[in-house]
Parts: structure tokens; sequence; C-alpha cells
């Protein structure tokens, strides 16, 4: 079997991640931004998302987004995979989550888990490797869960936290949405790329795939991609597997388009690029008396609370959220932050108001199950496009009652338990405008071809020799980070095509 | 678009009244641990971010000339001769004051004399990181008390 990756990235230089520099906070605002639009990298492709109250935000390199995710890495629930026969909305997705655990547990020592067993919210699972340090500004948070007698739980993590599969241990710095120099934080261009490319697969770098083209047998044939020099090839292939997450992959598709297929390739049942899914995020941040040290420590990974996960229509929404616990900021984000929330003048009163602020805060971040949506949907700008030449995506989405609802809960609920912890006044925005970084529900997975892109094993309906294996197929979104699942359900059809390498086609 | 030839640098004059200007929007601190950002001389930090702007720039420098201007029929001397109280209402009408803080309050935050008055390290974050405390898992006693929290399928 040859197996050849086309890579619109590049291999990233961990030695030249910026939290090597004394400027390291200021990368969020230039090639570590979260919005494409704001990088700007020849890597990156501009979205238009000003039809969304949520800015889109992932990272086109070897290892993708991981390269600056948080690395909070929970697992679905078995509840979230059976949305509509539980809860009365939404659909099932063709798979459970038994058939994914063994897959989990894969992943959970290919990226090195941390965290701890014997969490009641989960059944039974392995976890390779103890929990990330929770630090004075986690165990204070702990203690006004604890008041109010919810659930937490030290989160499940991508980080590993002592020396494993020769990888370093987390040192705290706190730099992870910045790409970790230390290497502790799982990206796949550390953890599953060396695995690859000694079992012989190929990967090319900084081709950008414009389409997929279709043979008159409607089968897939291969590609047409720009190579590092912008030079126009085409790839020929008996399978195509295609892996763009919510936003690249709808718009690959949608850009494939022929005779066969003159609304975007596998798009038959016109779901391709529908249902778009993010998580609204909600953010809530206390104010404390007292130091927290918040700046040390994995930025998003600390503890986590699902209190209000699964539904309780007393409530006035269906399904919940999820709490995360995030540090704090350091110098220069206090006080960027401080200035946007006003609280922070110029003049007389400036270093009495950072004072307040800095090491004195610590917050959570709340993720909302996001319902699918027909009208929430990606397609092709009709001006935008990239550096190529190639349609940019435009991104249509509006917040849902039910989520408006259930941000509006989880901002009070937050709000209860920072002050059940000693917060002396908190600050919450929601929907975080900035938060776009899960990227669900495109190519939907299912068994019926008229209201599903892939079945349950990720073969596209209407083209028997493509697969999707990223966030895109998602059927329900989860209160949880998606990248765990992602990889499982990617690593689950991997083996299932080679299972089935036989009948690939039938 | 940024480069050599659209370069503005501000001139003697510019860049006193910007330094007193900066000194009005972070001033030493009242214990005089922590400087003003016009004495930590952020001056030159500040120009080089707005000159990734070009407009940007030429607009702040003709504000600066303007304000100095504005205060030499208060005062012979200028801006920086003002009293403070002067140069506030002076800065409350001006129309620059907004970029200026963004960068005046990036720049000062990252000065290594900034971070060693706050109680941290000088240093990048890596390669050495920080030392965290062992976990008190016995925080979660109550919720191991607890039956079983997730549904059954």
């Amino acid at each position: 079997m040859n197996i050849l990756c086309l890579e619109q990235g590049d291999w990233m230089k961990p030695e030249s991640y910026p939290g090597m520099r004394m400027d390291w906070e200021l990368s969020q605002l230039g090639d570590f931004a979260l919005s494409p639009n704001a990088r700007g990298r020849r890597e990156d492709y501009p979205v238009n998302d000003s039809a969304s109250p949520i800015q889109a935000s992932m990272f086109n390199a070897v290892g993708g987004s991981t390269i600056m995710y948080a690395a909070h890495f929970p697992r679905f629930h078995p509840s979230d995979f059976q949305v509509k026969t539980l809860d009365g909305v939404a659909d099932d997705w063709p798979v459970d989550y038994q058939r994914l655990a063994p897959f989990y547990d894969v992943n959970a020592h290919m990226m090195g888990v941390s965290g701890l067993a014997g969490d009641p919210m989960y059944p039974p699972k392995t976890v390779p490797l103890p929990p990330v340090a929770l630090g004075k500004l986690g165990e204070t948070l702990a203690k006004g869960f604890n008041r109010l007698g919810w659930h937490w739980w030290p989160s499940d993590s991508a980080i590993t936290t002592q020396e494993h599969e020769g990888r370093a241990p987390c040192i705290n710095a706190g730099t992870c949405l910045l790409g970790c120099a230390q290497g502790a934080k799982a990206s796949t261009d550390i953890t599953y790329w060396p695995a690859a490319l000694r079992q012989g697969v190929r990967l090319k770098t900084r081709c950008r795939v414009r389409e997929i083209t279709v043979a008159a047998n409607g089968m897939a044939d291969g590609v047409i991609y720009y190579d590092a020099d912008g030079v126009e090839r085409r790839q020929q292939a008996h399978v195509v597997v295609v892996a763009c997450n919510g936003i690249g992959t709808p718009r690959l598709l949608l850009n494939s388009r022929s005779t066969l297929f003159p609304d975007g390739l596998a798009n038959r049942s016109g779901l391709v690029g529908r249902n778009l899914m993010f998580h609204p995020y909600a953010m809530v941040t206390g104010i404390f008396d007292e130091p927290l040290e918040g700046y040390k420590g994995p930025t998003g990974c600390c503890i986590m609370s699902q209190e209000f996960y699964e539904t309780d229509v007393a409530r006035g929404f269906v399904r919940g959220y999820s709490f995360e616990i995030v540090r704090s900021f350091g110098p220069v984000s206090t006080a960027m932050r401080g200035m946007q929330w006003g609280r922070i003048p110029w003049g007389a009163d400036h270093h009495r108001a950072f004072a307040e602020l800095f090491d004195r805060t610590a917050g959570m971040v709340v993720i909302c199950e996001d319902l699918p949506e027909h009208s929430n949907r990606v397609t092709l700008d009709p001006d935008l496009k990239d550096s190529d030449g190639i349609p940019a995506p435009k991104v249509t989405y509006r917040l849902s009652e039910n989520s408006s609802k259930m941000l509006e809960h989880c901002v009070a609920r937050a709000t209860e338990v920072l002050e059940a912890a000693g917060a002396k006044e908190t600050v919450a925005e929601a929907p975080l405008p900035f938060a776009g970084w899960h990227l669900m529900g495109t190519a939907r997975m299912g068994t019926d071809p008229t209201t599903s892109v892939v079945n349950e094993w990720g073969r596209c309906h209407d083209v028997r020799n493509l697969f999707i294996i990223d966030g895109s197929i998602f059927v329900t979104a989860a209160a949880v980070n998606p990248t765990n699942t992602i990889q499982a359900l990617a690593l689950y059809i991997a083996d299932t095509m080679k299972k089935n390498l036989a009948t690939l086609f039938d | 678009m940024d480069n050599e030839s659209n370069k503005r640098d501000l001139s003697n004059e510019e860049s006193r009244v910007l330094t007193s200007v900066l000194d009005e929007i972070i001033p030493p601190s009242t214990d005089r641990r922590l400087p003003g950002a016009g004495q930590l001389g952020l001056a030159g930090y500040v120009v080089e971010a707005l000159q990734k702007a070009p407009e940007l720039i030429v607009m702040v420098a003709q504000g600066l000339s303007d304000l100095d201007n504005q205060a030499r029929s208060r005062n012979a001397s200028g801006f920086a001769a003002l009293a403070r109280e002067d140069k506030l209402r002076l800065l409350n009408e001006w129309g620059f004051l907004l970029p200026l803080t963004l960068h005046t309050y990036t720049g000062y935050y990252q000065h290594a004399r900034v971070i060693e008055a706050l109680g941290l390290e000088a240093r990048p974050p890596h390669p050495e990181g920080y030392h965290m405390e062992p976990n008190d898992l016995s925080l979660l006693d109550p919720v191991r008390r607890r039956a079983k929290l997730y549904r059954e399928c």
C-alpha cells in the first residue's frame, strides 16, 4: 500500500515557538493569533465568517490545529451518541461509545493522556499518566465546587506529566496555545507522524489541494493540488481520505464539482457544508484578593466540571455543558484584557487597577453543546479567494434559542461557583466571539444516504472510495472538546478499512 | 505595507512629547517601585509598533506636533513642561490615545525591569518552566462519594 499525504502547511520548529522569547504573549496577536484572517500566513486561507457571531479558528501545519490547541482531551459520554433516543433532539450516531472505546484507549497511549481514573461522570477508562498540576488556582476552584456539592475532576489532557515514549514531561510554562517547545503537549507532528513516517507513509508539505477529481464511473481518481512552488499538479489515487475538518472539508468537496456532482463531490444529499456546529463558549473570570499563581500550569487544562452536562428540561433547554477551569494571564495579557474590560485605565489609577487583576484572576470557559441546524452552514464565498485562487469558505451561523438559554444558565452557574471559591467580583463574556475552534457536523455520519454524507465507517455514500475522518462527520457535538473523539473515529475508520480491504468499495 | 522606504521616524521634538505622553499613560508608581513608561524608554518600542501601519505613524506624529502646539499656548516650553492637570486635560481631548495606550501596555509589561518588579523572573517561560506543588487529591473525596453520574445507554 502506498500512502501519500498532502498537507498545505509545513513542519513547525519547536525551538522557535514564542514561549522561548520574552515577547511571547504578543504572538497571540500575530503568528499565533486564533483567526487565520488575523494571522495571514502563507499556509492560511481566509474565512468569511462575517455572518457568524463566532469566528472560525484553525491552523494549517503538520500537526494542524493540535499545534495551538489547549490539549483538553475528554471523551464523549455514552449518552452523547444517542441524543435523539434519550432527549428527542438532533440524531443518533450510527456508532456508539462501546465501539469507539478501544480506539480511545489506543489514542490515549499514542498521545500520552494524563488524568485520573475513577471519574463518576464516565464509564471506567484507562488514563496512562497522572493528572496535570492543579496548582493554587485549581485547588481554590475545586474547593468552590466542593462547597456547592458539584461534580469536578482533574482534566483528561493530552499533555505528558511524566516521560512518555521519549517525550519530556510538562514544565508548567503556560504557553500551550502558542506551541509547546517542551514537546509535552501532544500535537500529531510529534506523536502519530513519526510513527507513520517509519511505516513508509510519504508526506508532502506546502501542497494545497484544490479539488478531488472523479472518473466516469463516479469513483474518486485523485486530486489536483498546488505544490510548494505554486505549480498545479495532479496526484492519482485509488482511495482518497480527507481530513480538513469542519470548514476545510466541505470547502474542498464543494469546490470539487463535476458533471456527475454539480453541487459538489459526495453531495447528492445536499448536506455537505450543512449542520455546522461550533461549541458556543462562555468565559467567566473571577477576581480574587489573593495571588493564585495562575500563570503557571497548562493553559487550558486543570479541572473540569460536568454537573450540568445531561438534559434537565426544568432548566429551559436541552442537553448541557462542561465547565473547564483555565489558568490566568501573564502580565501583557492581563493589561490587554483589563484594557478591553475597561478596568485598567491609563493615568494615575493604572498601577492600582493592574495590581488588582494581575495574578488574582481565575476562571472557566464553558463549552455548550451545539445542536445541528440545517441553516448553519459552510459554502464557497463568491468573491474571497486564497493565495492560490481557491474560493474561501463562507460561514453562515446563528446561535439557537437553546444555545442562548444554555449560555445564560451557564454564566449564572459559573458565577455561583466562582463566588463559592472566594471571588469578590466576576466578569462574564458570552458567547466568546473568538472561540470557533471546534468545527463539526458538515459531512455528517449516518446510515441513510438522504440524511447523511458518510456511512458508519466514514465512507461517502456517493463515492465509495472517498473517506472523511475529521470533525465534519460528527452527528452531534457533545459538550466536550472534540479532538479525542476525532482521533478515535479516525483510528476506528482506518481499522475498519484495513479489515475490509478486499470489499472496500462494495 | 511595512517597508523601509515608508517608515516615518519622529523628530527629536516629537519624541520628547511622546516620552512625556507615555509617562502620563503609565506614570511612575507612587512607591517608585515601577517606573513610568516614558522613563523606561518605551518611546522607541511604541514608534516601531506604530510604523507597522505607515498611515498611523504619520497621523500620530502630526498629532504629537498638534499636542505640543496647543501646549505652547499655555507654556512656551511645550507639552513636557506643562503642569500635570494641564497635560491630562489636553490628553483627554486628544484623539490618538487608544493606539498609544495599547502599545504602551504591551511594551511595558514585557520589559524585564517591570516583570521583576511584579515579583516574577525576567525570563521566557521556556525552557525552565515553573515548579508547581503536588496535587492534593483528597479534595476529590466529596466527588468520589457520589454515585455514578453518567447516563447508561
